[in-house]
Formats: structure tokens, sequence, C-alpha cells
């Protein structure tokens, strides 16, 4: 294009624009008085205005204002985004430089009595941009639905609530009665659309009120020295307008780097005790309030920002009373507002900041804040911020935990009490309380256990035997987050080995059966996860058992995790999931330090139900993708056993049992049967008594009371003063096993061993 | 402060100074600001906002496949920006034997991206958009499309048939999948 041709283009479109011309005008504005720094306060306000709005409209590509949204799409901006947290940053700390700079303008117009007539209009449209300003803030800060945010508007809305009118005003501003997508919708709106065009019309007033009189000269200045000095704006006024905006941009970079951004908190959580405090432009008025309590509150949120505002409004006019009189009024009532919002403000801070209490909740608020956006990554369930915590795996686990377990066991006050509480499960405390009362609801009292352990109070069970006993049974837990008084537990060990009768009806030993469980590692992960598997294991809960075989309902890492989930409960560490539950044959060994202990104690034990289960799960993993269940959803176990079941698969307890070698008449719901026969052993045809297996029964059974030779004289059988057992027929010694000894602590054995066991025992007793 | 009208060498340049000065730092506001939010704006181009189902779904059992050609839903989760959907449909696919081999078609017209029907008493699909027949074998027939029905990567494990889903360029000749 030659240079005639591009002439008359311009021509032309200046002739139908006037753009050349504005522009013109713009730039020959007068400064009266020469060129000031006082006088770049329009400029950064319009600079801080268009930055704000091109920055929020790219917020905007990515911001969702809902309920559901709102916080998910936030951390995605501040996490997920190339350069969103800057972005974000630039936008919130823009807003904090912004009334920073709002105030220190009507500062300067105070100062410099840039308010006289004829330019009120400018101190006037001041006074509201600092309230739209504020408001931005207030309508902003609760966007990305954080706990700040959502606390905060909360806490706004019920201070608003306490104006005349307020109720109403809330329930406009909120949407309906309750937080949700409409406050947000609401406040998104205001913010966006309606606040900065209000603050486009009053920078608009300010730029006419500049175009028609200029710059005003100093105060005092004479009119003639005024119109000597008087410049145009462009270009020196112009250059030092944009080098206040450059460093004005660079303290609003630093912040913004200093703080990565801006603050994201953990999702808004209505049932959190979060500590709401104002942003630090409002945290004057909220420590204002704290000199007002009660009904004289609103003095604090109402009456005095209202006279400030209307302090503000008519300081023009006031100047202008009685000669100096009126200046001074003006001047001391700036310097009262001023200290008092500055000095509320650092009062506030520093008041935080000395505050332990506040100091610990906010740390823990930006730990779950940090786990939670850490979540945040790998997407949120559009079920609105919180379900981020649905890819907590210990989330997980309690939702299999509230799915499987609670039915029967208990926690946090919730729960049924079938089994045993798993409040504190298997501490120091919950083991004394189950030795001295195991028939208690809180442990065995509404399962088949219940009566089988006689109580131990006090009188039969003394301070000096009690402890030992304790401190024995939680070594015998053998996890090393347990501390052990290791002398304590030798003696405890000694007492259960010769004087205590706890050993007639448990054993110690890894994998040995008795009456009662098998007290190795009792407690632990690796014999919760063995529980959960399968209770009536022989060296577990036996025939008493009533809890459901999960081995077949639930996978090896969902097991694990549940026992995880119940040793936590007490405080313990957790052996890592993978550790113990990919392969819980061959890993053990290599499991990281000590936090497989509590697995390597009994590797021997665990291999036996994860055999029985691999079994089990074969052709129930055979048969359900043929269903066309997609396993990548997560191969629900629990359908997938369901499914299996229900295809009529051999029954999955059935196959268990089999090859856990149990009766394989054990019913899917033995809570319905009557307590059945220990152990249902072949029997033959005519018994004939085994002297010689009476024996050892008699060693496992009744050696700890009756002492070796039947004489009684073990301590326990001397302060109970036990009888010799030398003497009596065969048929009162049966009669004694089987009934038990009224009135003595000789208690049935009817249960506790087989017919077989009773007669080798009597004869054993027989030849004393 | 300087005062009084520019006028003259030394100002002249001084105004000149102020001017340059003026635009360098307005520019350099500016980018301050435009700079990442272009970055930001940008930010799709470089890295990927949505994803799912790029690994082996199951569809079904082998044996509820034959010659006739069977559609099937793809559900997988879904990443979608800030949001993760569980298992929702993603796509589907035309699935039937050939000879002893299975072959997943995807449903997604290669000329516009429209739906393809399978014309049971033809043998033939159709995407009913622009009129685009294709044999059984997915080969073109008549219509715009530019090349042949795209098939799916196919497995079958245990007699549990599996396809990966995915998406390809619309339009053009060459089957490129959409990364």
């Amino acid at each position: 294009m030659s240079g005639g041709k591009l002439d008359a283009l311009v021509d032309a479109v200046e002739d139908r624009l006037g753009l050349i011309s504005s522009w013109e005008g713009f730039r020959d504005r007068l400064v009266h008085g020469g060129v000031r720094l006082r006088h770049v306060f329009p400029a950064l306000i319009t600079y801080l205005f268009v930055q704000q709005a091109v920055l929020g409209v790219v917020l905007a590509t990515y911001y969702s204002p809902s309920a559901t949204d709102a916080w998910a799409s936030t951390a995605y901006i501040q996490d997920q985004v190339s350069m969103g947290w800057f972005v974000r940053g630039l936008h919130y700390h823009g807003t904090s430089v912004f009334i920073i700079v709002l105030g220190l303008w009507l500062g300067q117009m105070v100062l410099h009595r840039a308010y006289k007539a004829p330019r009120e209009v400018t101190w006037w449209a001041a006074i509201g941009m600092l309230g739209i300003g504020l408001a931005l803030g207030l309508t902003g800060n609760p966007l990305p639905w954080d706990q700040a945010g959502y606390w905060g508007i909360l806490v706004e809305l019920s201070i608003t609530e306490q104006a005349p009118g307020g109720g109403m005003i809330r329930t406009l501003i909120q949407g309906g009665s309750d937080a949700g997508n409409l406050s947000i919708l609401r406040l998104y709106a205001l913010h966006v659309f309606v606040l900065p065009a209000v603050f486009g019309l009053l920078l608009w007033l300010v730029s006419r009120q500049r175009a028609q009189h200029g710059l005003p000269a100093p105060d005092g200045m004479s009119d003639a020295e005024a119109h000597k000095t008087t410049q145009r704006y462009f270009p020196a006024q112009a250059f030092l307008d944009v080098l206040a905006m450059a460093a004005v941009a660079g303290i609003i970079v630093a912040l913004t780097m200093h703080d990565h951004g801006a603050e994201l908190l953990g999702p808004a959580d209505p049932t959190e005790n979060f500590q709401a405090r104002p942003e630090w432009y409002f945290l004057f008025l909220y420590k204002l309030r704290m000199f007002f309590e009660g009904p004289l509150e609103p003095v604090a949120t109402m009456v005095i920002p209202g006279a400030a505002v209307t302090f503000l409004v008519v300081a023009p006019f006031v100047d202008k009373i009685g000669g100096k009189f009126g200046r001074a009024l003006v001047l001391g009532g700036m310097a009262v507002l001023m200290t008092g919002t500055v000095g509320l403000t650092i009062y506030g801070v520093q008041s935080d900041a000395a505050d332990e209490e506040f100091q610990k909740s906010l740390a823990a608020t930006e730990k779950s804040a940090t786990e939670a956006r850490a979540y945040a990554k790998a997407g949120v369930v559009p079920l609105g911020g919180p379900a981020v915590f649905f890819n907590d795996p210990e989330y997980q686990t309690k939702m299999l935990y509230k799915e499987h377990c609670q039915g029967c066991h208990s926690l946090d006050g919730q729960g049924g009490d079938e089994g045993p509480s798993l409040e504190d499960y298997s501490s120091r405390a919950w083991v004394s309380d189950l030795v001295r009362n195991a028939n208690d609801d809180r442990f065995f009292g509404h399962t088949k256990m219940k009566d089988e352990m006689d109580p131990y109070p006090e009188e039969d069970l003394p301070a000096e035997q009690f402890e030992p006993l304790i401190e024995y049974l939680m070594q015998l837990q053998g996890d090393p987050g347990v501390v052990i008084d290791e002398a304590l537990a030798k003696k405890g060990a000694e007492l259960w080995e010769d004087e205590l009768e706890c050993n007639s009806c448990h054993e110690v030993e890894a994998g040995e059966e008795a009456d009662g469980p098998n007290l190795h590692g009792h407690g632990s992960q690796a014999w919760v996860a063995r529980v959960i598997r399968d209770s009536s294991a022989g060296d577990l809960f036996g025939d008493y058992a009533a809890m459901p075989k999960f081995a077949d309902k639930l996978s090896d890492e969902e097991i694990h995790a549940l026992a995880a989930f119940v040793v936590k409960q007490r405080g313990l560490e957790p052996a890592e999931l993978t550790d113990a539950a990919a392969a819980p044959e061959a890993e053990g060994d290599d499991a990281a330090g000590d936090d497989a202990a509590a697995d390597d104690e009994t590797p021997e034990a665990e291999a036996a139900p994860a055999e029985a289960e691999g079994e089990a799960a074969v052709p129930a993993d055979g048969e359900a993708p043929a269903e066309g269940e997609p396993p990548v959803e997560g191969a629900d176990a629990v359908a997938e056993g369901e499914a299996a079941a229900a295809e009529g698969e051999p029954a999955p307890e059935a196959a268990d049992a089999d090859a856990a070698g149990e009766p394989a008449d054990a019913a899917p719901e033995p809570a319905a049967k009557p307590k059945p026969k220990r152990k249902p052993k072949p029997k033959p045809a005519k018994p004939k008594a085994d002297r010689q297996n009476g024996r050892v029964v008699y060693g496992k059974k009744c050696k700890s009371c009756h002492g070796g030779t039947g004489k009684g004289d073990t301590k326990f059988g001397k302060k109970n003063n036990i009888s010799p057992l030398s003497g009596g027929s065969r048929a009162s010694i049966k009669k004694a096993i089987v009934n038990g000894v009224p009135g003595t602590k000789m208690k049935s054995y009817a249960k506790k061993l087989t017919a077989q066991e009773i007669d080798d025992v009597t004869a054993f007793v027989k030849s004393l | 402060m300087a005062q009084g009208e520019d006028n003259g060498g030394a100002a002249g340049s001084r105004r000149g100074f102020l001017t340059v000065g003026f635009g360098a730092v307005s520019v350099g506001l500016a980018g301050a600001a435009l700079g990442p939010a272009a970055a930001m704006i940008a930010h799709p181009l470089g890295t990927a906002t949505t994803s799912g189902a790029d690994t082996f779904v199951p569809v079904g059992g082998r044996t509820s496949f034959s010659e006739d050609p069977v559609k099937v839903d793809i559900f997988a989760d879904r990443v979608d920006a800030w949001n993760r959907v569980i298992q929702v449909k993603v796509g589907s696919a035309w699935v039937l034997a050939q000879g002893d081999e299975l072959v997943a078609f995807s449903t997604v017209c290669p000329h516009l991206g429209c739906g393809i029907d399978y014309v049971a008493d033809k043998k033939k699909f159709l995407c009913a958009c622009h009129n685009s027949w294709f044999s059984i074998e997915g080969g073109v027939e008549t219509g715009p499309s530019p090349r042949a029905m795209d098939t799916l990567e196919t497995k079958v494990e245990e007699n549990l048939v599996q396809i990966r889903y995915q998406k390809f360029k619309q339009g053009i000749e060459g089957k490129e999948p959409i990364a």
C-alpha cells in the first residue's frame, strides 16, 4: 500500500471514528502546576482495573461456577493449567493492591485538598471505587468454594443479616436459605458483570472530570504560577504513570511468586470447624466487632462503618467550614480513620499469629488442603469438591468397612454389637477390659463365645498378676509400635506358663489349635486380616466363629486395607498394603523395615487361608467376565463373589472350608445354629479311653490349675483351695469334667472337649 | 520534576526518551499480564485435558459374537479437565467375526464423525449423515468417506473380548489416532 493510499485510509477512519483526535485530547490534557507523583493514582487504578478484567476473563475460560465444580476447577487452574497459578495469583493479589492504592488515593486527595470544587465528583467516585473494590473482594473470594471462601461468605452474610431487612438481603445474595449453586452463581454474576460495570462507570466519571479540568495544581499555588508551570499530560506525566504502574506490577508479581499464586484450601466442608478469617482488608472490621459484643455488634458492623463513609462523602464540604476549623476536622477525621484501620489490621494479624489454637487449626487446614489438591490431580468425581476425598484409599477402605463390618462391629459410636467393638481395638486398655470381662457387650457378649471365658475380676486376678499378664499379652501381639516393659512381660510369661489358667484355652505358639483363639500375634494386622478372611480357622475362633468369611468376598488388597484400618484405630502404623496383600506367600520377608514385622510373625499361618482363597477365587473370576463385567471398573470383588454364587458355583464357603481343613458343614449363617460341638472328629464306634492322650489333654487343659500330679499345688490351686484329684471314681471324675463342679472354679468341659478326650482325661486322672 | 513545555533540541530528546520509555514500559506491563494469560489459554495445545479408555476394555464373552455385527458400548473412567467420571460411555464399536478372527469397527464415520449404523438386510454398514456405504468388511463402497471404517485393536483373553477404543482424525485418507 502506498503512502498516499495509507494516508487516505487513515483519514477515512479518522473521519468516521475520530480515534486520533480522541488520543490527542487525552495526550494534551492539562497537568496544572506540572508533573507530580501524586497524579499517578487515576492511571494506577485504570491499569489495575483493566488488568483484573483481562485476567478475570482468562480465568473464566477455566473456572466453573457451581457448587460441584467450583473448587475442582479452581484446583485445576492452580495446579494443572500452564501458568494458571500465576494468572490466578495476579488476579488475587491484584485485588489487595487495588484496595491499598484506592486507600492511598483517598488519603492523597485529602492531604492535597484535591477534592475541592470542581473535583468532588472524582472524590466521590474514588470512595465508590473503594466500595466496589471491597465488594469485588467479597464476591470474588468465595468463588473457589474452598474452606476460606465458603466460611468467609457465610460469616459475611450473617453480618448482613443483622442489618434491617438483612434476612431478605441474605436470602437474595445466597439465592435461598442455604449456600450452594445459586450462591456461587449470584456472587459470580456480581463479581464478573455487575460490579465491574459499576466500577467502569465510576472510572468514566473520573476521566470526564480530568478531560474537563485537567489535573489539579498543588493546593495554595497561585493561578499565575500554576498557569506558568502547566504541562501536557504526555509524555512526562504519562511516563511517570507507567513507572508507577510498573512498580505496582512488580509488587503484585512478587506477591504472586511468593505465594505460588494464591492460597487454595480444601473444598468447602460444612461439617468442619474451620476458623473463618476474612481477607486482610476486612480484618479491621472483624477486629472492630470484638470490641462490641452481643447486642452492640451492629455498632461495629453498621454504625461505625456507616459513619465513616458519611464522613468521607461530606469531607469536601466540611473542609470549607469556618476557616481552618473544617480543614482540621477533615484531617483529624481522616487520621483517626487511617490509624484505626491500619491499627486494627495490624492488631488482627498479630493476635492471629499469637493465637496457638488458630495456628494449630490453620496448620491442620493447610495439611488437608495439600492432601485434597494432590488427590484432585486424578480428577474429582462430579459430586462437588469434597468428593475429592473419594480418591483417598483410606476413604475407600472406610466405605468397605461401612459396607461389610459396621453391621456387627462398633466404631466411633456407630455400628452393631454382634461382634467385639473395634474402638481402640486390641489396645492395652481394650485387652485389659476384655480379660476382666470378655462377656461384656463390648467384647463377646453377643457372640457364641459368651460365657466361654470367665470374667477375671480384681479378686481373682490381682494387679500383681494382672499387670504382668497384660504386658505379656501385649508382647504376644508382636507389633513394634507397642512399647513393652520386657521384665514385666517376662514375669507375665512365667505366670502364663506356670500359674494362670489361661493356657488351658489359649495357645501362644503360632498355628497350634486350642479351645480359645491362639494368641500369637493377636490383634496384629496380619491376625486381623486372617480373622477377616476366615475367623473359623482352628487356631482362631474355630467353631465359635460367627463372622462371615470374607476371603471370597473381598480382594487381598481390600482385606489388608481393612486390617490396616482396624489397627490404625489404636494409633498403630499399619504395614504397607502392597507388602502383605500383593503376595502373602512370598513377600513377607522382603517387606520394608519394622512396619512389616507384624506380618513376618506369622508367615506360615498366613499361607493357609491364602491358598484356600485361591481355590475359591479362580472359578469365580472365570465366570464373572463372561457376564461382561468389565474388570476395569475396579473389579468389584463383592459383585463378582455374589455373581458367582448366584450362578450356582460351588458355595465358596464350602470350598474354602475344605481347603482349610475345617468342617464342611459350616453354615452360611452360623449364628442361627445351636452351638456346634467341638471338632466333630470321626468317632470310633466303641470309644476306648487312651490314657496317653489323656495325659496330653490334661497338660493342656487341667495342669495349669490342678498341677502336674493333680495335687492342686499350683498358685491358682492353692488360692482357690483345689482339692487333690486322686481317689475319685471314674464316674465322679467324668461328671466333674462334663458338668463342672458348682461353687468352684471348675467349669464344664462338655463343649470344650470331645467325648473321646473326656474319656481319655478321665482315664488319666483315674490313674493319678 | 521538569516543568514547562518541551521545546528545542535537549527538550526534544528528553521528550523522545519519555515517549520511548512510556511505550517500552507499557509494552512490558501488557506483556507481564498477557504472556501468562496467553500461556493459560494455549494450555490445551500442549496438554491433554481429557483422557480415558486408552487401555483394553472388556466388552463381552467371545461366544456372544458371530458373523452378524453386534454394537457394543465401551465404558471407561473418563477424566474431563478437573472431573473424573466413573464408567461412562466413551464410544461404541461394531464387533463381528471374520472367520476365526474377531474384528471391531469404530462406529465413528471417517468422513465427518457421524455414527455408522448396520443395515442387516443388506449386510452393509451405512453412515446416514452423508450416505456413506461400507461393506461388511468395512471397505468404502459408495459415498464421501475418504477411507474404510476404522478398526479398533481387539484381543481375546480367557474367552473375554476386549477392545482398545481410539478416535481417529476425520476427513483424511490415512488412519491417524487423535492423541
